[in-house]
Formats: C-alpha cells, structure tokens, sequence
C-alpha cells in the first residue's frame, strides 16, 4: 500500500457541485411525494407557506451536511493501469477499477467550473448500473491525461502507458456536427415535448387542486375590479387559442432544452474512439471506444417523421434490464437529417442504411384484429350484463377498439427486417420509427417462439438477445427466423474472439 | 449426455489449431441454406424425474388452496360458510396446471453442439434457444428442496446483457447437469485462451 500522500483529494468547488446534485436529487426524488396525491398531500395540507420553507431549508442543511461529509473523505488515486477511489458518507468503500474494463468516459464541465478549469470525470464500465466511478471537481488537466492515458492503456496495454498524449482535438475527424437550428428540430420531434406536458397537467392538476380555493378567490377579485373586461369572440375559440399557445409553448419549451442539452454538438473520433461533445451550461465530453459499440439504433418520432429530423443512439453493452434509451448518460446523436443516415455505416463499418425491408407476415394483423374483436365482444359483454346495454362506457370501449383497429396495421406496416450479410436492421414503432442495427456476431443467444396459431400458419417469433437489450421480430415464416437465427448464432461462434 | 452434434459448416474448431496458430483460412460467403440447421439436431429428452416434479411444483399452489377452503371452515375459530363445491375450483385449477407441466416436461429437449447449448420448452408457447458457448460468462448449477428431492438439478448459464439473456436449463439430473456444467466451463476456458492469444 502507497501512503496516504499519493491519495488526492477534490477541489474545494466541487462542494457546489455536490450540493447542487443532492438538491436535485432530493427534489427529485420527493417531487411527486409533495406535489402529488397520497400521504405527502396530507401532510403538506395542513402545513403553513412556513413551515414548508422550514422543511425545504431543512433538505438544504442535510444535503449540505452529506455534502460536506462525502466531499472530506473523497480521494482518489490515479495508478498505473486503474483508478482507486475512496468514498462513503456512513461506511468507506474503496473501489477499484482497471482501465482495460472502462467502456465510457464522460467528461462534463458545469458552468460555475468554468472559471477555475475544473471538470466532472466519471467512467462506466459494462457491469456497473451507473457510472462507476465520479470524480466531480479536478482539474481539467488531470481529467484529460487520465482520459488519454485510460485510453492508451485500453488500446495498446500498460506499455504505452509513457506515450505522448494527445490533445483533444488534435488527432480527431469531426463526423458529425449539429447546427442550432437541427437541434431545436430535434427538441421539437423529440418525445420530451409529452413529458413535459404530462408533468405539467400532473403538477398544475395537484397545485391546482390544493390551492384551488385560493386561486378562485383571487380570480373573483380579479373579474371583479376589471369591470370593463370584455373576452374577445366566443369563449371556445378563446380556449382554442389557449390550448394552441400552450402546446407552441410547450414545443419551444422543448426546443431550448434541447438547445442547451447539445449546444455545439460534435462527434468526431480520435484513434480507436468515437468522442462526443456537447451542453451549454454543462458542457460534457463522451468518449465511447469503437469495439464497445454493439449496435445503433435511429429513431424518429410522429414530429419527426413531419419534420424529417432524425437521431441516433449508440448502443453499448448493459447491465441491467433497465432500458437506458431515454437515459442522460445515453450516446446520442441529435438533430440528423435523412442525408445523415449513412453515419450509421461509419459507426459500425459494414452497416449501410437499408432501403429495403422484408416484412413480417400479414397473419399478424388478422391475428390481431380477430383477438381485439374478441376482446371487444367479451367487454362488451361483460359491461352490458353488469351495467346495463345502454350505459355510456359501451361506446367508449367500442371506440377505443376502432381506433385500435388503423394503430394494428400501422404496427403491422412498421415491423421489417433487411440483412446485409452479417448485418441486420430491424425496423418497429406505430407512428414514430425505429431502427435497430447491428451485427449479427454480436447476438448473445436466439429464441425461436411459436404459439399454437403461428404453428398452423409456419410461422415463429424471433428473438435476438444482443449485450444491450433484445430485438424481437413477430410472425415470421419459420424458414426466415431459423435461417437469421442459424446465421446468427454462426456469426456469435465464429467471432468468438470478440467476447463482449 | 446426448452425442454432440457437429456443426458441420465452417467450424471455428477448422480456423485454429489449439495453439492459436491458423491452420486455414477461408472467406467464402455464408448463405442460409449452407448454415448448421438448429431444427435438424436430436434432443435427448430431459430426466423423466422432471415430469412428475413439474407437476408438483405447478399444482402446489392449488394444492394448498384446496387445503385452506376444506380446513378453514372447519376451525373452531373461523365462522366462515363456504359453498361445499368451491374446493373444485382450485381442484379443476391444479389438474389443468399440472397436465400442462405434464405434457411440457416431456417435451422439453436439450442439447449440446460444438459450439453451442440448444434447450427447448413450452407446450402452449414453444420456445428453442440457442445459446453459443461462447457468450457464456459463467456457469452454474442450482437445485431447490423440492429438485433434490427428485433428483433433479438446474444449469443456468449467464451472459451479458441482463437477466433477459441468461439461460436455465431445467430437467437434468445431477449427473447430467454436473457434466454439462464441467463441459461449458471447458469450453469458456478453451475460449478464452484462443481468445487471449
């Protein structure tokens, strides 16, 4: 063991980056506990305005405290092929990871770092859930030198550890970069915009809810004291007109997030690495090592398809069956137009973007509809005997079925598949799309599932279980899926060199 | 331990002597037709043990319902009138569940290529995985009281990417789940040699 000098300890600063990030958790955490239905709105009911701020100022000086604690005992230790960390607000844990199991490195420079050149350095590796190891608050010196010398370990063993370090755009192609105005595109198509509203009815209907009375009283007064008020044309268009300002609102909302998440968006690669570099007020730098990369995947939403704006996840191996599409430590390529596809090719060499698509069987969709009309007749059944055959909810439930009916074959028209020698796309969705490529060499196992109507028919389910999650593809002829499962599993054996 | 069939394609086993140096090497282009055909290979059923353990463990849960409804009533405490058919709910219950054990356990089929794990399962939902050896991180047996009471034992093998791609294969006998088990870790090892080379 080194003594306790070679330990090295995070700037003072890092104590606001620590605090902030405790507070964020706390909030969110404990948002839908204050803001929502349940014992946290009984509780706050009979809580005055002071004693609420008492309780927030209360989260403060804990997180704070916490803050403090964890920021005096952190160390960490840079060694020749890992990084030791030594950590723990109750109990010390000390963590070692070798930087031959790094798969990501994330760099991110928060705004108030700015001035004093510090950065935020944390690596994930394949079986942690989250990032591994965080360091929030070095110096960016420091941070770029363990960055190159993990990745000059990574791509050539210890040995070229005393190697010269490159600069960190010195040696890098720029692939991609994304305008201002792709990416407030990409803010509008993206799937957030539903979010945002759904937290925005969920939390205005709670608030609302609890200080209902008091809002009515004050829009009383109001009405009131504006005697001359006069609400111009009818109030439906009024309502209208709300609603519309609300969602362009709303859209806008999105579009600035997006803004500010992927500000100046560069992807480049730098020797065996792809590097990507994004964020106006955290400014975050992901480096993902090439042989990492397990497949991609292109999405485009309902507002995407209308405003042919694309985007692109790299997909790396999980650990858990978490889904980390939608997470903030996903590698994502934003704001990419149709032209843009081909960067798919030059992420995993080999796979072009496919125009051509094979489709699933037509069986699926009378399977589906036959089962819904089922369904349909059952509920219809069951509701007309328990509450009467002239009761509202009839009409509900039967319109809901027909809508059901256009979303089946839109699903049905979206399932496909198109193989490229050892590539596959796999192509889903209803309204929005995704795309799915990846290399067949990297399928862990294959499932072939058939259920007693797909069996009188020759078709089967096929599953392919790659090291980021599963792609399925339903009702296929079962000379197909046995053919991609049979090349599969080839693939996986042949190229058993590269065990993810 | 059924007889390993060979994966009569372009074998990996054909690419590299065991001391890591190429033997061959070929690039011809694979076409579908040409590749080894999982649905071709012979099962070996699994131990005939595993069907009326099936049973049991898919009909226990009703077993004890039909204990609860014809006991409860009949406690002193309890003041609690039942209907006297009710029992053949849970009854009618367990036989459906256990006959679909039943008929699943002697279906369900395994196998071992040279290169891969083949299982099968299902009655109603019929599956076949097929699972590389070398996608295997690690090996391991598993056996609960009511499997070492029939002699039975599980192999689950794990891999990456999550629980949704780990295997069990269930129905082995002990024998033959411990030799399956020495067999895969053989074969990790081989791997990871080849591969550390």
């Amino acid at each position: 063991m080194k003594p306790d000098a070679d330990w090295q300890r995070l700037s003072p600063l890092a104590l606001v980056f620590l605090i902030v990030s405790g507070l964020q958790r706390q909030v969110r955490e404990n948002l839908f506990l204050f803001a929502g239905a349940g014992a946290g709105a009984a509780f706050t009911d009979w809580l005055g305005v002071r004693e609420l701020l008492l309780i927030v100022l209360v989260f403060v000086l804990i997180s704070t405290l916490g803050a403090m604690i964890y920021h005096r005992r952190f160390r960490f230790r840079l060694e020749a092929d890992a990084v030791r960390v030594r950590r723990g607000l109750i109990e010390q844990k000390e963590l070692r990871v070798r930087f031959d199991r790094v798969q990501n490195i994330q760099l991110g420079q928060p705004f108030y770092y700015r001035p004093f050149g510090l950065v935020r350095f944390s690596l994930q590796t394949p079986g942690a859930a989250d990032k591994e190891v965080e360091l929030p608050g070095i110096p960016r010196a420091l941070a770029e030198t363990m960055r190159d010398r993990i990745s000059a370990v990574r791509a050539s063993g210890p040995a070229a550890d005393d190697q010269e370090h490159p600069g960190p755009a010195a040696d890098a192609s720029t692939l991609f970069a994304a305008s201002p105005g792709r990416l407030f595109l990409h803010g509008l198509s993206s799937n957030q915009v539903w979010v945002i509203a759904g937290l925005f009815f969920y939390l205005g209907g709670n608030l609302l809810e609890r200080f209902g009375e008091r809002m009515e009283t004050w829009m009383e007064s109001a009405v009131d004291s504006a005697e001359a008020l006069v609400i111009p044309g009818p109030s439906w268009l009024m309502g209208l007109t709300v609603l519309l300002v609300f969602l362009l609102l709303l859209f806008a909302l999105s579009g600035l997030l997006a803004l500010a998440r992927f500000w100046r968006f560069e992807l480049f690669e730098r020797d065996d690495r792809l590097v990507a570099t994004a964020g106006l007020f955290d400014r975050r730098e992901q480096t993902v090592r090439r042989n990492k990369v397990t497949g991609v995947m292109l999405r485009q939403s309902a507002v995407g398809r209308v405003l042919g704006c694309w985007s692109l996840l790299v997909r790396q191996t999980r650990s858990s069956d978490e889904d980390v599409t939608a997470s903030r430590n996903a590698f994502v390529l934003p704001g990419l137009r149709s032209g843009d596809l081909t960067l798919s090719a030059t992420l995993l060499p080999g796979l072009d973007w496919a125009r051509e698509f094979h489709g699933i069987s037509p069986r699926f969709r009378q399977f589906a509809w036959s089962r819904l009309l089922l369904g349909l007749v059952a509920a219809l059944a069951l509701l007309a005997l328990i509450l009467g055959p002239a009761h509202w909810s009839l009409v509900g439930i039967a319109l809901l079925a027909a809508l059901a009916v256009p979303a089946l074959h839109l699903r049905f028209r979206q399932w496909g598949w198109a193989r490229q020698e050892r590539m596959l796309w796999v192509r889903r969705g209803l309204l929005g799309r995704r795309f799915d490529g990846f290399d067949l060499e990297k399928v862990q196992q294959a499932r072939v599932t058939s259920s007693p109507y797909q069996r009188r028919h020759d078709l089967v389910s096929l599953e392919l279980v790659l090291p980021h999650g599963s792609i399925s593809l339903p009702f296929l002829p079962e000379a197909d899926a046995a053919g991609l499962a049979n090349l599969a599993v080839t693939a996986a054996e042949m190229a058993h060199a590269h065990r993810v | 331990m059924p007889a390993e069939s060979d994966n009569d394609f372009c074998s990996p086993a054909d690419w590299s002597r065991p001391d890591g140096a190429p033997d061959r090497f070929s690039n011809e282009a694979l076409t579908l037709d040409r590749l080894p055909e999982y649905r071709r290979v012979e099962l070996e059923p699994v131990s005939r043990r595993f069907a009326p353990y099936a049973v049991l463990s898919s009909s226990v849960f009703w077993l004890i319902v039909i204990a609860a409804s014809l006991i409860g009533p009949r406690l002193p405490f309890v003041e609690l009138e039942l209907p006297r058919w009710l029992p053949v709910l849970p009854a009618l219950a367990a036989a459906w569940f256990g006959l679909i054990a039943f008929l699943d356990a002697r279906r369900r089929g395994w196998a071992l290529r040279e290169h891969d794990l083949i299982y099968r399962s299902g009655l109603i939902w019929q599956r076949t995985a097929i699972l590389p050896f070398c996608r295997i991180q690690h090996v391991e047996t598993a056996s609960g009281p009511l499997e070492r009471l029939f002699g039975l034992m599980r192999v689950k093998c794990f891999t990456a990417g999550g629980m949704a791609a780990d295997l069990s294969v269930e129905g082995l006998d002990q024998e033959s789940a411990r030799r399956v088990r020495q067999h895969l870790l053989e074969q990790i090892r081989d791997g990871d040699d080849e591969a550390g080379e």
